[in-house]
């Protein structure tokens, strides 16, 4: 099938009525929580993964996607008017977005980082067209030696490279891993890990485990430490007009973070953060004037905003031809994909090709109307910042309930939820991240299976792993990273030890 | 500031328990071989790892300092309440019972005042019920009486 025939067929599939509707309230509710300061994409995603069991394949993964990126663009509001990031990825906007709100040009910031997020996201869109067939021509030949050993290198990565700690990280892959094996064993049928508790038999629900560890962890922490801060900021149309010469200084840094976060959003373990903190240290690198940024450079709000947008769309590229997730958000994607029966992986181009190519689809329409919701509609947004966290954390909290119990109306969810939280106000305490977690407890199931399977094959014989080039590769760039973060960790400690003494 | 850093000793050593717990009680299960793994193999495996991994993060702490660990015990326990009475109260009393009793738990940590809680009990309420039930047409008993 030619690109033209798949966007073809997306388009007829995008089109339809209720996929219009499910691709708007997900980007509606998307810039919602994106806008909201304490309440993130992974968050508000596990929450509507009990509302997707109701829907088919397609308008769940078409919704959710649209919480994913219309997150991205609303989290810049927060950063730049109340100097709080929406979310995480939003985090860097907050440097030169808050001093340009300041200086009287929230308008000019906000429209810029619109603009910026939506070319961002159709450059991450092209990138996912163009590069997805290559992908999933690779994955083809992948057997199980491979597939394994490309998990190995997703959850190194996603543990070491984006936390302060790597043996943290991967400490928290590995108790995710083992979560994940709780509940019947494919091969064998043996029950693990129930402790004969009948509602532990088919294992720790994935919506109970992520809004354990997302919802509830975060408002217990957040209850007490939540500032009500107000902005009185008033925008109007006319205020959001940029200059000649802010156009002029935002287009090549948009383009050049369009390209950073296509590139960091397909590898797996880095993202949306780290993406824009690369395009942004990119952008201070290649400026005349350094020193203007952190006082209001529009180059400093364009191109990570630019750079977050192309990273969400590009990560979908290893979690669909691969069905390996570079991240804990697109891991629940995965999961919400599981759940409908559909295997995520080489096969799904060829085998589901109107879901493949409606969503791409579907990637365009929600990026167009999030334009309209975030330009003309912004005043909406803004007002919604006054909303106070002690009014809405409650309210979560009895969705996360619902939702839970939801999924098999099951009131003994309802309490996992509970503990589930308890153990992510624990690792919040200490300073665990939860994410790593969440992505190996997904993967689990899916890397025993393989490392079975390829064993299966080679009589038991280990070397298998690195007799095979690909396999061999992956393996040797997972070690690379390996050595990378324990070199950056003795480093920083050798830093602290110099700075005491000295 | 602290001589050695709590946290990690804490995670780290937590960490190792659970490691050794999951490595033992999956004993249970067939071990197995490379070539032909059981059920036990996988799990045996990772607990050991994690043990592993625990005494990585726990040792080092030894040597360096950390910050005071801070625990909001107040939110902590209402958020918990207010969970374990919403399960428990969903089936016997009905969604809108449940959700202002759970609502009002939840915000006792917050500096809202008596009649803030109560109207915003009421409300989310009302919204939980309009959306659940009306819009998603989730089946749930709404009162006490409706069964």
């Amino acid at each position: 099938m030619t690109i033209t025939d798949g966007l073809l067929l997306g388009l007829q599939s995008a089109m339809q009525p209720n996929i219009l509707m499910y691709c708007f309230i997900g980007v509606f509710l998307g810039t919602l929580i994106g806008v909201l300061p304490g309440i993130g994409a992974l968050a508000a995603i596990s929450l509507l993964l009990p509302v997707t069991y109701h829907m088919d394949a397609a308008t769940s993964i078409v919704m959710l996607a649209g919480v994913y990126y219309g997150a991205e663009y609303g989290g810049s509001t927060a950063s730049i008017l109340l100097n709080l990031p929406g979310t995480a990825s939003n985090a860097v906007t907050c440097l030169d977005g808050h001093p340009m709100a300041k200086q009287g040009r929230a308008g000019v910031a906000l429209f810029t980082t619109t603009i910026a997020s939506f070319i961002g996201g159709v450059f991450g869109i092209l990138a996912l067209i163009i590069f997805a067939p290559y992908i999933t021509a690779i994955g083809l030949k992948f057997g199980p030696t491979e597939y394994f050993s490309m998990m190995v290198l997703g959850l190194i990565a996603a543990s070491t490279l984006a936390s302060g700690s790597p043996a943290k990280g991967l400490a928290m892959v590995v108790l995710g891993l083992l979560l994940g094996t709780a509940g019947a064993d494919v091969n064998s049928g043996i029950t693990r890990f129930d402790f004969d508790i009948p509602e532990l038999a088919d294992g720790i629900n994935l919506v109970a485990l992520a809004m354990g560890l997302f919802g509830v962890a975060e408002i217990i922490s957040s209850i007490t430490r939540a500032r009500d801060a107000k902005s009185n900021e008033k925008i109007t149309m006319r205020s959001m007009i940029p200059t000649k010469e802010d156009v002029k200084a935002s287009a090549m840094p948009i383009l050049r973070g369009s390209g950073i976060g296509g590139f960091f959003g397909a590898l797996p373990g880095t993202g949306a953060s780290i993406a824009a903190f690369m395009s942004y240290a990119m952008e201070k690198k290649v400026a005349k004037d350094p020193s203007r940024f952190g006082k209001g450079a529009i180059e400093g709000i364009a191109a990570p905003e630019a750079a977050n947008n192309a990273a969400v769309q590009c990560a979908f590229i290893p979690t669909l031809t691969l069905g390996i997730p570079g991240s804990a958000t697109m891991a629940i994607m995965l999961g919400a994909l599981i759940i409908h029966g559909i295997q995520p992986g080489p096969m799904l181009v060829a085998e589901q090709p109107v879901l493949f190519w409606g969503l791409i689809v579907s990637f365009f329409i929600g990026n167009l109307m999030l334009m309209v919701l975030n330009i003309p509609l912004i005043g909406v947004w803004v007002s919604i910042l006054r909303i106070p966290y002690h009014v809405l954390y409650p309210a979560i909290l009895v969705f996360i309930a619902l939702g839970v119990y939801s999924v098999q109306n099951n009131a003994s969810d309802i309490l996992m939820v509970g503990l589930i939280g308890l153990l992510g106000y624990g690792m919040f305490v200490l300073r665990f991240e939860a994410a790593p977690l969440l992505l190996g407890f997904v993967l689990g199931p899916l890397m025993e299976e393989n490392l079975r399977r390829a064993l299966l094959l080679s009589y038991g014989d280990l070397s298998t792993f690195v007799d095979n080039p690909i396999s061999a590769w992956i393996l040797a760039a997972s070690g690379l990273i390996l050595l990378y973060s324990l070199w950056s960790a003795l480093r920083r400690f050798a830093k602290r030890r110099a700075l005491k003494s000295g | 500031m602290k001589s050695k850093d709590t946290r990690d000793i804490i995670g780290g050593f937590a960490l190792v328990a659970l490691g050794v717990f999951a490595a033992l009680y999956a004993q249970r299960y067939d071990i197995g071989e490379l070539q032909e793994m059981g059920p036990g193999y996988f799990p045996v495996a990772l607990g050991i790892l994690l043990a592993i991994l625990g005494l990585f993060i726990a040792i080092p702490a030894f040597f360096r300092e950390g910050t005071t660990i801070h625990i909001e015990w107040k939110s902590l326990i209402w958020v918990l309440i207010s969970i374990a009475i919403f399960a428990i109260a969903l089936n016997k009393a009905g969604l809108i019972l449940a959700t202002i009793l759970s609502v009002l738990a939840a915000s006792i940590p917050s500096k809202s005042s008596w009649k803030t809680r109560i109207i915003l009990a009421l409300c989310i309420a009302a919204i939980t019920y309009s959306v659940f039930l009306l819009g998603l047409g989730m089946v749930l008993p709404v009162w006490p009486w409706s069964h």
